[in-house]
């Protein structure tokens, strides 16, 4: 009975180790070694069916690796710690400043002028922007993302906004009369942790970014009009600032018929609120010294330690193509980086798109920094002290940006 | 036991364990000590002579983060209400189930284990529902009495003790099975012995019943206080720190400052006024054991 | 202790009754709203039971999910969790039932990998592992997980309670260490490792992070990896997430319905001295 028991469990063990060798044997390491086989990561799964084509076009296998967006940044962060990445990789705007500082990406300056769709003249220039760091070019768009405004066409009709508010003042007073419908009626919603939503209010008032200039950037004009203006929505109760409904609900029952979103959100309300249709509308940012909207989006980057530089630019080269840029609008409805695919009809006829696109020729993107996500998270958290706990604004601006030095210093 | 010559028996025992214990879990938080003297960030990371030593910098800087200091006082805020709501409750639903031994134990077991396998987005949605200032059930059935509504995650302090309801909730599956299990090993011959005396129910549970489970009564307590320091997911999916950095934790703190946005040396030196803590609190656990 | 009679009986029932109703809707809820279409999972307030049951979110998880390779690999990852179950289970009995040099220091060693939040040793880990060329391979995504602090501590604290004089006795007998162990031992520990395998099999199940880091390869990719790609795409689709969820959970759900009824089988220390 004994030698029974602990033969068996001396089996198991052996039958483990033999397992983990065998697993062990086929690792690789960076990227594939296999000479056809390039390694592509993404945060978007839906990616792997769609590289077929590439891969019957090219001869070239493309491995895709997809990656949860929520844990996208630890595996980066491995990646870069051991040097063992993919070949090709794709990068959100906001997180180029610090992989690049960490010299994550192959400097793509050289190349820009052997392959025709690197051409920068194809993108939309706030794109290309954000493709910058430090005198190098780190990446190529592949898709942009932009914010406008939704709004209750028959709601804003009532309050004599048919179109949609054109500017601020517009805003205002129209949220300000759809607010004064009763108990649990606003006229907005006006995003609270968004960390670009702020400065896409400081810029729409004149507002700038110098990098050389640091916190003293938040003296400048512009800057506070914009918190004032957040602030206001709150203040005047035109919107909510609990947590209320969900939003479709409020945006469906009418009880906020005004929000800011992506482009998304137009399918997404499509099959969740159907009974909504011919109802709604999109509308490019409202104005006030002008309606710059925020970009973002993804660019193709080629992992530092590549041996396979020719094959991930090739690649990258089909991606940025503008055909291929409207079959991938077409599988995800992510908007094409490149500008001659929004003449294709698909994109040009959609009145919605449309607005997207218009949107497009007028945008910014937040400043290309690696502490930029530490500066946007103290913006949220000093609106919130001005919003919620009756903070003097200059006050709150000032100690704002006293947190800004010490970030900037470290 | 033969403690005079070495015997090599336990080591064999404990060997395996502790041998990968070291190697994947001890070394890398010796690593991580090392860090925390340093300014490694994302370029440090892949560039390693880009790393200064910074001696107590982080340290000092730390003490002098409002956002942290908050933090540690809203974690001991956390740890003083919520671990003895959680030891004593998930005792009480094991002494419950315990005095069944049919259908009824069996099944409720599995229900009230149920929360620690809900998936937590699930959590978040209900929960979320639940807690809603306008709209969530509680408030609704506050109504019917008469009672104000309560702003469950819109006030700082009301927000922590909502997050603490929550944890509570979430957390009494584990200490409730062991806390089962132990109840089963007290031998019935004392309670038939204590009958014979004549003690009453409170007198029984008082001197058999919690003195016998002591062992993992004290287990209970240690981890539970661990995982109270490292108090980390409910501010995560409900609230993210806020209102106004009322319900972050250190653990939160540590997750924001050191990985969200990189800054490896801070976060580590974080996480390592966290351990002190945590080691402090652990070794006078120990202590007091000892000279019970 | 027992009830002394109906009325008792009733109150307690009733106190665990609404106790585990509160304790349980939000589950409920999760396997409900698995039927809902989109629409309604998200609606203020929430419906409890679905309007029009429906089954597309498991039909689309069915479809989309790449079964056959993420289930062999998360049922591996089981397997060797199980093994290191054991691993845990000597070291309790080790740290609990014999006198060694430096036996505080090393179980101090033991405590205090369970004294740090898991993102801070992470990359110092997956160093490790790279050093030894484990990344991207099996080994890679299970040594790091195998042993718990936690299990060896709450092992230990049993293995104290087993009296010296039965284990004694045991070796007087003539009986091998590694038989003691798995002959007396392991069956008086029974309720406590019905506890084990329970946690065991649901943090293995659950693999998630370390599979992710270390794998070069979908391959590699578990279950949970998987089914968090799949909401990726679906970002909105909350039924979707539900379903996979309630999927995820239905073999714990077997597991724990097999294996807790051991913990209640008791062993009665006294009786068998």
């Amino acid at each position: 009975m004994k030698q029974k028991k602990l033969g068996s469990l001396l089996v198991v063990m052996l039958a483990a180790v033999l397992v983990l060798g065998a697993c062990s044997s086929n690792g690789s390491s960076g990227g594939s070694s296999d000479k056809d086989t390039i390694t592509v990561w993404t945060m978007t799964p839906e990616l792997e069916d769609f590289v077929k084509e590439y891969e019957d076009e090219s001869g070239v296998k493309v491995e895709v690796q997809a990656i949860p967006w929520d844990n996208a940044h630890d595996k980066l962060l491995t990646a870069v710690a051991s040097g063992k990445g993919p070949d090709v990789l794709q990068i959100g705007t906001t997180w180029v400043a610090e992989f690049a500082e960490a010299g994550t990406f192959l400097d793509l300056t050289d190349y820009i002028d052997e392959y025709p769709n690197f051409n920068p003249d194809n993108f939309y220039e706030s794109a290309v922007e954000t493709t910058k760091y430090d005198g190098q070019t780190i990446g190529i768009p592949w898709y942009v993302d932009t914010r406008v405004l939704y709004y209750r066409t028959d709601l804003l009709e009532e309050v004599g906004y048919p179109e949609g508010p054109e500017t601020w003042e517009d805003v205002k007073d129209a949220a300000t009369q759809l607010a004064a419908r009763g108990d649990d009626q606003y006229g907005i919603e006006i995003p609270q942790v968004d960390q670009n939503f702020p400065f896409m209010l400081a810029w729409e008032n004149g507002w700038q970014y110098e990098e050389g200039e640091g916190a003293a950037n938040f003296e400048k004009t512009g800057f506070k009009e914009g918190v004032e203006l957040h602030h206001t929505f709150f203040e005047e109760g035109m919107a909510q600032l609990t947590e209320g409904k969900q939003l479709y609900q409020a945006f469906s029952d009418g009880s906020k018929p005004m929000f800011f979103s992506g482009p998304w959100e137009i399918n997404s309300i499509n099959e969740q609120i159907p009974e909504l249709e011919g109802q709604w509308d999109v509308h490019v940012m409202p104005e006030a010294e002008n309606n710059k909207s925020m970009i973002g989006g993804a660019h193709w980057t080629v992992f530092n330690n590549t041996e396979k530089v020719d094959e991930a630019l090739d690649f990258i080269n089909w991606m940025a193509d503008p055909e291929t840029q409207v079959s991938w609008y077409d599988t995800v409805t992510e908007l094409p980086a490149n500008m001659e695919a929004w003449e294709d009809p698909e994109l040009a006829d959609d009145d919605k798109i449309s607005t997207f696109g218009k949107q497009l020729e007028s945008t910014q993107a937040v400043p290309v920094i690696p502490e930029f996500e530490t500066m946007a998270q103290e913006l949220i958290d000093t609106l919130e002290q001005i919003n919620r706990n009756d903070a003097d604004i200059d006050k709150a601006l000032e100690e704002y940006r006293n947190q800004v030095s010490s970030i900037l210093s470290k | 036991m033969n403690k005079s010559k070495f015997n090599i028996t336990p080591f064999l025992f404990i060997g395996p364990a502790v041998l990968l214990l070291f190697v994947f879990s001890f070394a890398p938080i010796l690593v991580s000590l090392g860090i925390s003297f340093t300014d490694m960030n994302l370029s440090g990371l892949a560039n390693w002579s880009q790393i200064n030593f910074v001696g107590f910098d982080n340290f000092v800087q730390l003490f002098q983060d409002e956002k942290f200091l908050q933090a540690m006082g809203n974690t001991f805020f956390y740890v003083i209400i919520g671990v003895p709501l959680a030891v004593g409750s998930s005792l009480l639903i094991a002494v419950l189930l315990n005095f069944f031994n049919n259908w009824v134990s069996s099944t409720f077991r599995v229900v009230y284990y149920v929360p620690s396998i809900t998936n937590i987005v699930a959590i978040a949605v209900v929960w979320s529902f639940l807690y809603n200032q306008e709209y969530g059930l509680f408030n609704y059935l506050l109504s019917l009495i008469n009672v104000d509504s309560v702003p469950w995650l819109e006030e700082p302090v009301v927000a922590r003790l909502s997050l603490i309801l929550l944890a509570v909730w979430k957390s009494n599956g584990v200490s409730m099975l062991i806390f089962l299990a132990a109840l089963q090993s007290i031998p019935k011959m004392y309670y038939e012995a204590a009958d014979i005396d004549g003690a009453n129910r409170i007198q029984k549970f008082f001197k058999i019943t919690l003195p016998s489970m002591g062992f993992a009564t004290f287990f209970v307590t240690v981890t539970t206080l661990i995982g109270w320091l490292q108090f980390f997911e409910e501010p995560f999916v409900m609230t993210n720190g806020g209102p106004l950095n009322g319900t972050n934790s250190m653990a939160l703190f540590i997750y924001q400052e050191g990985f969200q946005y990189s800054q490896f040396g801070y976060g580590a030196a974080a996480s390592f006024v966290l351990f002190a803590i945590v080691i402090v609190a652990t070794l006078v656990q120990f202590k007091l054991r000892k000279t019970d | 202790m027992e009830l002394k009679n109906k009325f008792e009986r009733a109150v307690v029932l009733f106190i665990l009754f609404a106790g585990g109703l509160l304790v349980s809707l939000p589950f409920i809820w999760m396997i409900l709203s698995s039927f809902k279409n989109d629409r309604e999972v998200l609606s203020i307030p929430p419906t409890l039971f679905p309007e029009n049951p429906t089954f597309e979110h498991y039909i689309e998880l069915f479809q989309n999910l790449n079964f056959g390779v993420y289930l062999i690999n998360t049922l591996i990852i089981v397997l060797f969790a199980m093994l290191g179950l054991l691993l845990n289970t000597m070291a309790g009995y080790g740290f609990g039932k014999f006198d060694f040099r430096f036996k505080e220091g090393w179980f101090m060693i033991v405590l205090v990998t369970m004294m740090i939040p898991g993102q801070v040793t992470m990359i110092p880990t997956y160093l490790i592992l790279n050093e030894m060329g484990l990344t991207n391979t099996m080994a890679g995504i299970i040594l790091p997980g195998l042993i718990a602090a936690f299990n060896i501590f709450l092992i230990r604290q049993f293995m104290v309670t087993i009296p010296d004089d039965l284990i004694e006795a045991a070796r007087l007998d003539g009986a091998g260490e590694f038989y003691i162990f798995f002959k007396l031992i392991i069956p008086l520990a029974k309720p406590i490792l019905a506890v084990q395998v329970i946690l065991t099999f649901i943090a293995s199940w659950n693999s998630f992070l370390w599979p992710l880091i270390v794998a070069n390869d979908e391959s590699l990719y578990t279950l949970s990896v998987g089914l968090a790609l799949l909401q990726d795409e679906n970002v909105t689709n909350y039924g979707l997430q539900m379903a996979g969820s309630a999927f995820m959970v239905v073999p714990i759900v077997v597991i724990f319905m097999i294996f807790q009824k051991y913990i209640v089988e008791g062993f009665n220390v006294s009786g068998i001295k």
